[in-house]
């Protein structure tokens, strides 16, 4: 790679990313950056395992159909990966703009695609608007695989949906209800064996946060009083 | 016209004054406050409630003198109903619907969780933050959004504070927690040097503490009297806690694309964790702004405060009505001043 090929693109929490052309076809360069606020030995133990994770998992998504960067080069020890440039943008930038019909359409094909990803035992991590590109022929696709991982365990599968209806509602509260609402018929689509259980395991992740006060009607029952 | 705030949810009693012109300038005229603090063990409800109703009137009066104001010239009254321990709510609930009816003035209510992050934007002059709040019971990332803040990751178990207090006092160097304004973890982090493994949890953007707890609880006790191994794992535990908390922090920045940030609650006195975000936000190029210490803690200044900002867009309870709340979530609150976000 020829940094003065590269074309600086955006800093985000974790990594530089840069586009740049491999074999005539645009490419994303994707850098794990070190954190100036962390200790060092600690830092490389984070950037090595986020991006072989990432590499990892990109990579078995790819072959089985999802819509997903496809992974080009990974290279661990510069904490670098290069991956397929999926023309379009982020769902952060455009939903407010966007149409109730176009949300729905969206929200619905996502749905699908967690679903399919789950049923893979694999869950994102960090599913929010930020991670989650809408391509420019209108397809939704998914990034940043830093925090994913293998699991059986649908707490995770939960967790992203979670982290999800989370980002909804500090972006965009008001469109959170056609969102989520179509989300969850393409999540069932996606995922019918385990659809159920992950809704209810969602509400209960919902009761865990600080001072909930369902939690505490659920617990003490009848003798609940204000 | 004059607000006088009061704070009774955990361990500090505390009143505080604001004057305000009318129009655009706002002046805390005094914010005074008492702690209880445990002989032995952590926080008792009853006992922390014993201590406020014996402090209350002196309290109180001290901040009517540094204030120079008597009761009768008090326009409004607000208390932070929530959220917080039900025999402490009820101490300063008591007095304020007692001030307020007596005097025949408007009381508001105030939740403690909103009003440490408005004091902090007060104090910054910020307009829109990611807020940051860390303290014994609260360990959230918040944005502000069509009236209300919204959590964008919090504890999915025991707060940092709490956290802190629990680890320094099951190894036996607390109470007291804080000696010069300085956390015990913080003391025993600089007999420290070397850096030590520990659990690591962050779960998109919620946090969990317990496990990095148990497992720093098991380690330190097998070295219990080895104060340099006893540093290593303060210092350990201090870091990783930390790095968590910037990392939500840093991905709901970058989420959100906001340029300010913002730190409040009692932990944001930690000079580490100060200096970690404000390197974080500088490398965002956004702004960093911290919360002195006398408004980082509980206190009475950020209830008045709120309770004036509640004032100004009607809000206001019925002494009669004015009921406590143990579990009140900063989601929950309308926030008419927050409409237009």
């Amino acid at each position: 790679m020829v940094k003065e090929l590269l074309e600086f693109v955006e800093e985000g929490a974790e990594a530089v990313v840069f586009t740049g052309y491999m074999l005539g076809n645009k490419v994303i360069v994707k850098q794990r950056i070190r954190k100036p606020y962390r200790d060092q030995r600690f830092d490389e133990i984070f950037r090595y395992t986020r991006t072989k994770t990432e590499a990892k998992i990109l990579a078995e998504l790819f072959l089985k159909g999802l819509n997903v960067p496809a992974p080009l080069i990974v290279d661990i020890d510069k904490y670098l990966i290069v991956m397929e440039y999926i023309e379009g943008r982020k769902l952060v930038d455009i939903i407010n703009e966007t149409s109730e019909n176009k949300i729905a359409k969206i929200a619905t094909e996502l749905g699908v695609q967690v679903g399919k990803m789950h049923s893979q035992n694999i869950y994102h991590g960090d599913l929010t608007l930020g991670n989650i590109i809408l391509s420019v022929d209108g397809h939704v696709y998914l990034i940043d695989f830093g925090l994913a991982g293998y699991s059986r365990d649908i707490e995770e599968y939960a967790i992203d949906l979670h982290l999800l209806r989370r980002s909804l509602m500090a972006i965009v509260p008001e469109k959170f209800e056609v969102f989520f609402g179509n989300f969850l018929l393409g999540y069932r689509n996606g995922y019918p064996q385990k659809y159920q259980e992950v809704i209810n395991r969602l509400e209960e992740i919902k009761l865990r946060g600080r001072y909930v006060e369902e939690r505490l009607k659920k617990i003490r029952g009848e003798r609940y009083s204000e | 016209m004059y607000v006088l705030g009061i704070e009774s949810t955990s361990h500090t009693f505390g009143v505080g004054i604001v004057e305000y012109d009318g129009k655009d300038r706002v002046r805390i005229l005094s914010n005074v406050s008492d702690q209880y603090k445990p002989l032995s063990g952590g926080i008792h409800p009853r006992e922390a409630a014993i201590h406020h109703t014996r402090i209350a009137p002196l309290i109180l009066k001290k901040a009517l003198k540094e204030a120079s104001l008597s009761l009768r010239e008090i326009d409004v009254y607000a208390i932070a109903l929530g959220p917080g321990l039900g025999p402490c709510l009820r101490v300063g609930a008591s007095i304020a619907r007692f001030l307020a009816s007596y005097y025949k003035k408007p009381l508001i209510p105030v939740n403690h969780a909103v009003a440490h992050i408005e004091i902090g934007k007060f104090i910054n002059k910020f307009k829109d933050p990611v807020v940051l709040y860390v303290s014994g019971g609260n360990t959230l990332v918040a944005v502000q959004r069509k009236s209300r803040y919204r959590v964008l990751g919090e504890t999915l178990d025991i707060p940092l504070g709490n956290m802190f207090d629990t680890f320094t006092r099951e190894i036996g160097l607390a109470p007291p927690y804080v000696v010069d304004g300085k956390h015990k973890i913080d003391i025993c982090a600089e007999w420290g040097s070397e850096f030590i493994s520990l659990p690591y949890t962050v779960k998109g953007s919620d946090l969990s503490f317990s496990g990095l707890l148990t497992a720093a609880l098991n380690l330190a006790r097998k070295h219990i009297g080895n104060k340099e191994m006893i540093g290593n794992i303060c210092l350990s535990v201090r870091e990783i806690a930390f790095n968590m908390l910037v990392e939500v922090t840093e991905r709901a920045l970058v989420l959100t694309r906001k340029h300010e940030v913002l730190l409040v609650g009692g932990v944001a006195s930690n000079r580490c964790l100060r200096t970690k975000l404000e390197t974080m936000a500088k490398h965002h190029k956004s702004t960093y702004g911290g919360t002195p210490i006398e408004y980082a803690g509980d206190n009475g200044a950020m209830i008045a405060y709120t309770g004036l900002l509640a004032y100004i867009h009607g809000i206001a309870v019925k002494p009669e009505d004015a009921f406590i709340r143990q579990r009140w979530r900063v989601d929950e609150v309308d926030l008419p001043w927050l409409k237009n976000y």
